[in-house]
């Protein structure tokens, strides 16, 4: 279904957001602006620990 | 403000139970009890989603009851916090899932994961029910 590692990261990032905004915060507003920010969150650490981890390979 | 929004109305308790349990049921289905539209649409959408997907992607549905594999449990519980869909996933055939397939654990971690965000909606619903929260 999804064999890409980025894509599936991005769709469980989007959709993980969007719940956690809606519990989280209250206005909407407040809940795009956290939702936005989860998920860039989730996104850059995912990139950033796969290259930490880039030199280990085994 | 936020003083009185803390105290929970105890005559409302006993209304939290049937949202809870609808909540537990069915994702997004205890705001839809309690008149919260958007939120149980946000929920039922996000997590349907998660779950959906992670059956397409090969998941294991399997019940590991029992502590010889504590993990195993564990997952599994998380998975059958997602309520009526994952029995009906179950019961549909999507039970053993695929171990061989690429996308196998990514399966496993969506449906898990959806699980997961179920019970912390339940605990809104009750939130909600009592008067805690909007």
């Amino acid at each position: 279904m999804i064999a890409s590692h980025l894509l599936a990261l991005i769709v469980f990032s989007t959709l993980v957001s969007v719940v956690f905004a809606m519990l989280l915060r209250e206005r909407s507003q407040d809940r795009v602006r956290f939702a936005l920010m989860t998920f860039g969150a989730f996104v850059l650490s995912a990139v950033v620990v796969g290259w930490l981890m880039y030199p280990f390979p085994n | 403000m936020e003083r009185d929004r803390a105290i929970v109305d105890e005559r409302r308790v006993g209304g939290a139970i049937p949202a809870c349990l609808l909540a537990l049921l069915v994702p997004g289905a205890g705001h839809f009890y309690l008149g919260r539209v958007t939120k149980g649409l946000a929920f039922l959408g996000a997590i349907g989603a998660l779950f959906v997907l992670g059956v397409l992607m090969d998941a294991g549905l399997q019940m590991h009851l029992g502590f010889d594999d504590p993990l195993a449990f564990l997952r599994s519980l998380a998975q059958m916090a997602l309520g009526v869909p994952y029995f009906v996933a179950r019961a549909l055939g999507f039970e053993a899932g695929k171990v061989t397939s690429v996308t196998y654990e990514y399966g496993n971690t969506f449906t898990e994961v959806g699980g997961l965000l179920n019970i912390l909606v339940v605990l809104d619903a009750y939130d909600v029910a009592v008067g805690r929260k909007r």
